[in-house]
């Protein structure tokens, strides 16, 4: 489903992203995780097509992102870390917006839109100017509208930022369901119980490097751990290569 | 005072940072070099005018005094207009704030800071454009270094006496309704006493003095002009120390300086004492939603515009939104309504009738500047509305650049959503002007159809140039309009309307004359005719095409 190839970015000299190679199978939930400035929401930049690499390339579902972005671009629902979203807009008109912008039918819309909003709680406030919704609810918004258009890659950076335990429940479930279904999930995170839960591999990045990839696993024989969780396996990956 | 300079800190590192960040000069040598032709030019026309008035046997001195009056007067006015708007972003709308209150600081003192900020932000312009005026006064009155020392100390007041009168107001007033809305609010009856005050002028017919049949009004106008102002406006404290020191009295302008600073720290004062009461009640009332004031059905839009393709439709339904529910978008539609008000009186009032020139020649002339006039309105709108429609994006451009919609199609479908309202505002302002001059046919025509085609070369300019200088993280992106990519806007389309019009000029000319004169055009001159106009029209796609790429190329390489 979508294949980075040599993968780098370069702000001047400093390298945040380097020669990265990874291919992620459809309907596959790849966590990435990483400590802060490892290079984790510069790669997912270039995978959405947000950010032009230096070398390498990114391919979704077959199609090239350099090529042809707003073809790759339709697979792809891509969840922030930040809300950022038109707060004049209402809930409901922001998802109608995306459906418009997606070119999704407009008979099912109404449809598809409330069958979302209702998942993630928020039918109940879809008409209300999106300025008034909480950081939760902004998050669980985008969401809804990065699922609208039925996209076969899911980007998601951070995805429980913001989210109270009801959230947090209800995403853990729908990335299964969706995984399930065939779609495929990339999703950053510094939730490591999350990624140990649902994730079926893990990459681990650190200073612009994949230090280490596989099922829990494999990572546990990577960092030479028996006993313990990702949480050891990260700190015993990451440190050992901080101390290198 | 530690605690207060403490919160002035990270606005004078921001400051010093910027200069260390600064990428390049070009961009302080172009505002400095515009700010400095603005400056030289305030100087000179200011010197010439007091000159003038010097050569007026018995009057001279009145009427440069009554004119320095009417200048503090304005001064003072334009302070207290642009420290209240100024004021309340700084009081109660900024991002910032949330944190600074959260500090272990007496919110009087939050609110002393920034006032302190908020009196150099709104001040600072209208002193560097003022002084030329006042030095020229000292200029053409020979006066000693007094009178320099005068200035300086004199108007440092009145900005310190008009930004905590605006602040006293905003305090008031925050308490009562919500700051946002306080804005539009301020703008409008800002604007609404500017467009009384020029009708009121314009019917008080000054062109009236230079009629000799009038003269008994003149002698009721300069009786007017030596009646001194209220003396308990603070432009009339600085007019009498300005005033004082320019005749030599120098005591008594130590008397009327002392006035306007004893003042100045009374109203400190007594803010400082309300802000202490009321400060704290107003920004956390200004914390609350805001309830909308219109709703509109999402629906209606839908299948009004269900003609469209998605992403246009998409953006058109956006943009409509987002535009009337931002009430910071409400004061530019003031200022332009006020503009466009002020611009039609004024064709309504030209008095052909006592002209010496031919009243049909004159009405076709005016017609035909009336076109460059037109667009250079439009241009005036296009910075105000067009411009910024990228950097209002802000930091949801993300869903733009994440969507699968090329930046190209993205600027074209800006482009589109503001080409049609403006060509449509552009052609009634010239056929309602064009109707009050009573212009031929031939004048109709041509400036239907040459604004026709200006209309997008100006919009795709606006789009273009707001694409290739966006300003994602402005809290008030119309305001992007003074930024560099705005002045370079208005530059580009300020050469373009200037160069279309040259070209227009000779041969409408010709033809004008022939068609008053009754003879035809020689071979030659329909060449010169019909090249003239091809060249124009060239221009005008060029003008299309080109910003629109440039600013595709620089959005893109933005974005990376």
């Amino acid at each position: 489903m979508i294949y980075l190839k040599n993968l780098s970015k370069h702000f001047g000299n400093t390298k945040a992203v380097d020669r990265l190679n990874l291919h992620i199978l459809p309907g596959e939930i790849f966590g990435f995780i990483g400590p802060n400035g490892a290079g984790k929401t510069t790669t997912i930049l270039m995978m959405a097509g947000l950010l032009e690499p230096t070398e390498g390339s990114v391919t979704v579902d077959g199609i090239d992102m350099a090529s042809q972005p707003e073809e790759a671009k339709k697979r792809i629902g891509l969840i922030p870390d930040r809300p950022f979203l038109y707060e004049k807009l209402t809930g409901m008109e922001f998802l109608m917006f995306t459906a418009d912008l997606y070119g999704i039918n407009l008979e099912n819309f109404s449809e598809k839109a409330e069958k979302f909003l209702s998942i993630f709680s928020l039918l109940d406030r879809a008409h209300e100017l999106i300025e008034s919704y909480s950081h939760g609810m902004k998050q669980r918004l985008i969401m809804s509208a990065a699922l609208l258009h039925d996209p076969r890659l899911i980007i998601v950076d951070e995805p429980m930022v913001g989210l109270d335990p009801k959230g947090i429940k209800i995403v853990r479930n729908l990335f299964r369901e969706l995984s399930s279904n065939g779609t495929t999930i990339f999703m950053s995170t510094h939730t490591l119980k999350l990624a140990e839960d649902v994730c079926d591999r893990i990459g681990v990045i650190n200073k612009g490097s994949l230090i280490a990839t596989g099922t829990i696993s494999d990572l546990k024989e990577a960092a030479q751990i028996r006993k313990g969780d990702l949480e050891k396996v990260f700190f015993q990956l990451t440190e050992e290569k901080n101390d290198s | 005072m530690k605690q207060v300079i403490m919160l002035l800190k990270p606005r004078l590192w921001s400051f010093k940072n910027r200069g260390i960040a600064n990428e390049g000069n070009t961009r302080f040598f172009l505002f400095a070099g515009i700010g400095t032709i603005f400056w030289v030019g305030i100087f000179a026309v200011s010197h010439r005018v007091l000159v003038y008035f010097q050569k007026v046997e018995n009057f001279g001195d009145i009427l440069a005094f009554k004119l320095l009056s009417m200048i503090l007067l304005v001064f003072f006015s334009l302070l207290i207009f642009s420290s209240i708007l100024t004021s309340l972003s700084k009081l109660y709308l900024s991002k910032d704030l949330a944190l600074v209150h959260a500090l272990p600081v007496p919110s009087e003192k939050i609110y002393f800071a920034r006032w302190i900020e908020s009196t150099l932000d709104s001040s600072w312009m209208v002193i560097v454009y003022t002084i030329p005026v006042f030095f020229s006064y000292g200029i053409v009155y020979k006066t000693g270094i007094f009178f320099y020392i005068d200035i300086v100390l004199t108007l440092f007041p009145l900005c310190i006496i008009s930004s905590a009168l605006s602040a006293l107001v905003v305090l008031l007033a925050v308490v009562l309704l919500p700051a946002s809305r306080i804005r539009s609010i301020f703008v409008f009856l800002g604007l609404a006493v500017l467009i009384i005050l020029y009708i009121s002028f314009r019917l008080l017919k000054p062109e009236r003095l230079v009629n000799p049949e009038a003269f008994s009004s003149v002698l009721f106008y300069f009786k007017d002009l030596s009646t001194p102002s209220s003396p308990l406006l603070p432009s009339t404290w600085a007019f009498d120390s300005l005033k004082a020191a320019l005749t030599g009295n120098n005591s008594n302008a130590m008397f009327h300086l002392a006035l306007s600073w004893s003042g100045a720290f009374f109203i400190i004062f007594v803010d400082i004492w309300v802000a202490k009461v009321l400060y704290f009640k107003g920004f956390s009332k200004t914390q609350a939603a805001l309830v909308r004031l219109f709703k509109t059905q999402s629906k209606g839009f839908n299948i009004f515009f269900s003609f469209l393709d998605g992403p246009v439709r998409a953006f058109i339904i956006k943009e409509i939104k987002t535009f009337w529910r931002d009430q910071t978008q409400w004061s530019q539609i003031f200022l332009i309504g006020a503009l466009i008000v002020i611009y039609l009186y004024n064709f309504s009032v030209l008095p052909f009738e006592k002209s010496p020139i031919k009243t049909i020649y004159l009405q076709n002339l005016f017609s035909f500047l009336n076109m460059a006039l037109a667009a250079f309105v439009l241009t005036a709108i296009t910075a105000r509305f067009a411009f910024p429609s990228v950097s209002i994006e802000g930091n949801a451009f993300w869903i733009v650049r994440s969507s699968p919609i090329s930046i190209r199609a993205f600027l074209w479908i800006k482009f589109f959503i503001y080409l049609f309202p403006l060509l449509i505002l552009s052609e009634i302002l010239v056929i309602a002007t064009n109707m009050l001059l009573n212009v031929t046919p031939f004048m109709m025509y041509l400036s239907v159809i040459t604004l026709f085609f200006m209309t997008p070369g100006v919009v795709a300019m606006g789009i273009g140039m707001g694409g290739a200088y966006p300003d994602f993280v402005s809290e008030n992106p119309s305001q992007s309009v003074s930024s560099f990519g705005g002045l370079i806007f208005m530059i580009l389309s300020a050469a373009y309307i200037g160069t279309v019009t040259i070209l227009e000029a000779g041969p409408v000319y010709m033809v004008f004359m022939a068609d008053i004169k009754g003879y035809k055009l020689t071979y030659l001159q329909w060449v010169w005719v019909i090249g003239s106009f091809l060249v124009a029209f060239l221009l005008s796609i060029l003008a299309v095409i080109l910003p629109m790429k440039f600013g595709e190329k620089k959005l893109v390489v933005f974005q990376r």
